[in-house]
């Protein structure tokens, strides 16, 4: 019975009072990635399309589907599947994609999704932190996740995935191609893929048991030198005796590969041709991966080069290698007065059983027990010194960890490999010319 | 994971897996894996936080978690009940701690949160962009395996 | 035929839980951990100690330790624990009794947790994993001041 001057039920009182508290001050669109349900703060979103024809930029990072004309702006479109390394459905050529719209600040561009859903109002209080243990794509770019109706969203940061810096890498110029705008290009040429043709030349014998017994995969990274070297071992060996029978053979067959100074510290005119080599970094700090680096002697030679190189910044390097004997040893290194190169004398400290590297220089180097193999979470890195690493990789792994370092490298980023080891494709790389150091930034 | 950190840990887990069971304990070959891990039926949980974010985890069977917690209890426990949860629970918490205390000595900071305890035979504890080293534990009452993830906080 | 009574034992002495008036000392016992609790108790109580209360968390320990006062002999306090840790417990008994004896439990040995914990007024410090003789031997020190 509601007396006069009551208005409400007690129950519809206590709804009305969460409903004030709970009050919805957060609306996103709401969408699918993967079977997953993922929103974006609608502030960022612009309008949502549904379209086709993408037309397609070379050269570009394979998560950018093209340009788009949204009512005279070319605007670029990202297919955010690709971009999270998730399964995307295979649509029929004709068919339309669904696209969100986003601008932030004055950037506007499309990103391409499964399907998009509709939008949804929450309390901003309702957000909860994202938490490593659920999620497909990297925790950074979460920023949190809400429970609305029985499904659960995870709320992308946009700005965080799409920050200006990002944008860089993701757009060319956009003069060269509002100049093509014409039919989609045909795919970008097919990347190094595992060579699983089974001849029978002597050379591919040998490239068989190279990998058999010392894991050293050919391919186009290395191929040069191996056909190369193929010359050679012909002429020092008799005709019959061409084959690699053992794993010193094979060990043998390998000399001169290796880059100078493996294993040790660089010796004086390595480090030198190492410092001239190195070009201007703008940056304050400057982050190096050194993965493959065994005891720690590559590592510590290449901090002290780049020291003398940018005294003017931080340097900070990520020094690992999957032997954990070797590595496990590397922080703690002591030498004798012979043993160290000039270039090092003045980053070491006296101790009671040797000689050591100063606190300040160890400091600047993580030493890791790590599977390159495995995901990690580096940095945008400066500089990625591989050296002889690449080619001890299974020919699909070799494909996959160089893509990792072409991620990570900063656009103007400086990749160091083995002597004899190139980067694939070639033409995307310049050297930076030096005969005993491959060193390489990417071609403009 | 950073090579000081190493040590550390196993070191702690040998030290107290050997106090509180007073037997024999082995450690095997450690080594890096990096995909969902599937869990062999009993995982406890304690995260860690300061200088680093990641978590440890202890990896062992059911029955290898009943027959630890009813030595540590010194009797024999029916089932794995709220006792026998709360022993396992204590054993990662001494363990992660006594390495964060060792770690601490050398002049990393670290903090770790109170424990959680999973069960149930599908579990899948999934870690995005973070390898684990895996300290494989071989006591009497069976093999535990130590999960850690310890990533450097930018 | 002689009966165990003839034979005054040299090992017989009274345990350390007993005061000097035959009384129990009361013992507050503040962990989360069912089991470390349970540990704590029969130790204690294996040497005539009484465990008069338990508490799972900071706050509820420093609540009971109000509500038993002054009852309570001793007080035992972990330090990772939800809602409130043991070091802010511990602040807070100083504060309402600058002569409660606290001995901290803890699986962490951080030197710098020891030192506030002594400077904020604990009598001492165990690192779990708990060896009986040492934990009898402690709280002994701790009582018989």
């Amino acid at each position: 019975m509601i007396a006069n001057g009551e208005t409400l039920t007690r129950a519809e009182a206590v709804d009305q009072r969460k409903q004030r508290m709970d009050a919805v001050d957060f609306k996103m669109v709401t969408f699918a990635l993967s079977g997953k349900d993922y929103g974006i703060d609608i502030m960022n979103v612009k309008e949502i399309a549904k379209a086709g024809k993408f037309t397609f930029v070379p050269n570009a990072d394979n998560y950018l589907r093209g340009v788009y004309n949204l009512r005279g702006d070319i605007i670029p479109v990202i297919d955010l599947r690709i971009f999270f390394h998730l399964p995307a459905e295979k649509k029929h050529e004709d068919a339309l994609e669904s696209m969100l719209i986003l601008r932030i600040g004055d950037h506007v561009f499309g990103v391409i999704v499964d399907n998009i859903d509709k939008v949804v109002g929450i309390s901003s209080t309702q957000i909860q932190a994202p938490h490593p243990i659920f999620g497909d794509i990297n925790i950074k770019y979460i920023r949190g996740v809400v429970e609305n109706l029985d499904r659960l969203y995870i709320i992308l940061d946009i700005v965080r995935i799409f920050s200006p810096k990002q944008e860089e890498k993701v757009l060319p110029p956009v003069a060269a191609v509002t100049a093509s705008f014409a039919q989609p290009l045909p795919v970008a040429p097919a990347p190094l893929n595992e060579n699983t043709v089974v001849s029978t030349s002597d050379l591919d014998f040998i490239k068989e048991t190279l990998y058999a017994n010392k894991r050293f995969a050919t391919s186009e990274m290395n191929e040069a030198w191996v056909v190369a070297r193929f010359k050679e071992w012909k002429g020092m060996r008799k005709s019959a005796d061409v084959q690699l029978r053992d794993q010193a053979d094979a060990e043998a067959y390998l000399e001169g590969f290796y880059s100078p100074s493996s294993g040790q510290f660089w010796d004086e005119s390595y480090a030198d041709a190492m410092m001239a080599m190195l070009p201007e970094i703008a940056s304050r700090n400057i982050n190096v991966w050194n993965p493959g680096c065994g005891k720690g002697l590559e590592t510590y030679s290449f901090a002290c080069v780049l020291r003398r190189r940018y005294q003017n910044a931080r340097v900070k390097i990520w020094a690992n290698d999957s032997d954990l004997l070797s590595i496990s040893s590397a922080p703690n290194l002591v030498f004798d007065m012979e043993e160290l190169p000039d270039y090092c004398r003045e980053f070491t400290i006296k101790g009671k059983n040797g000689y050591s590297f100063s606190q300040d220089l160890k400091d600047s180097i993580m030493f890791e027990y790590h599977d390159v193999l495995n995901a990690n979470p580096f940095p945008e890195l400066d500089i990625v010194l591989a050296r002889d690493l690449l080619s001890f990789l299974s020919p699909a792994d070799q494909i996959r960890v160089f893509n990792d370092f072409s991620d990570k490298l900063k656009s103007r980023g400086i990749l160091i490999l083995g002597k004899n080891e190139r980067p694939v494709p070639i033409d995307d790389w310049t050297s930076l010319g030096s005969p005993d150091i491959s060193a390489w930034s990417r071609a403009d | 994971m950073r090579v000081e950190y190493i040590n550390p840990s196993v070191e702690a887990a040998f030290n107290v897996l050997k106090e509180v069971l007073n037997a024999d304990v082995k450690r095997g070959e450690l080594y890096l894996k990096s995909t969902t891990m599937p869990v062999l039926g009993v995982a406890a949980l304690v995260g860690l936080a300061g200088d680093v974010e990641g978590r440890v985890l202890f990896d062992m069977s059911k029955a290898t978690a009943l027959a630890v917690a009813s030595a540590m209890n010194g009797e024999q426990l029916a089932s794995l009940d709220e006792l026998g949860k709360a022993t396992i629970t204590e054993l990662a918490n001494m363990i992660t701690a006594q390495a964060v205390t060792k770690l601490h000595d050398l002049g990393f900071k670290f903090d770790l949160t109170p424990p959680a305890l999973f069960t149930g035979d599908n579990m899948e504890v999934s870690d995005h962009e973070v390898e684990a080293l895996i300290v494989p534990m071989e006591v009497p009452q069976g093999k535990i395996e130590i999960n850690v993830a310890i990533r450097e906080r930018a | 035929m002689k009966t165990r009574q003839d034979f005054p034992s040299i090992n017989d002495r009274e345990p350390d839980g007993l005061r000097d008036d035959g009384q129990k000392f009361r013992v507050l016992v503040v962990d989360d951990s069912i089991f470390v609790a349970k540990q704590i108790g029969q130790i204690l109580t294996s040497e005539g100690y009484e465990v008069i209360a338990t508490a799972v968390d900071g706050e509820q320990g420093v609540e009971k330790y109000k509500e038993l006062y002054p009852n309570v002999d001793l007080v035992t306090m972990d330090i990772t624990m939800p809602k409130m840790d043991g070091i802010t417990a511990l602040e807070q008994i100083m504060g309402f009794d600058k002569n409660a004896k606290v001995i901290m439990i803890s699986a962490l040995g951080k030197q710098d947790l020891v030192k506030k914990s002594l400077m904020l007024g604990a009598r001492n410090y165990i690192v779990k994993p708990l060896d009986r003789m040492k934990v009898l031997e402690r709280i002994h020190q701790v009582l018989i001041k």
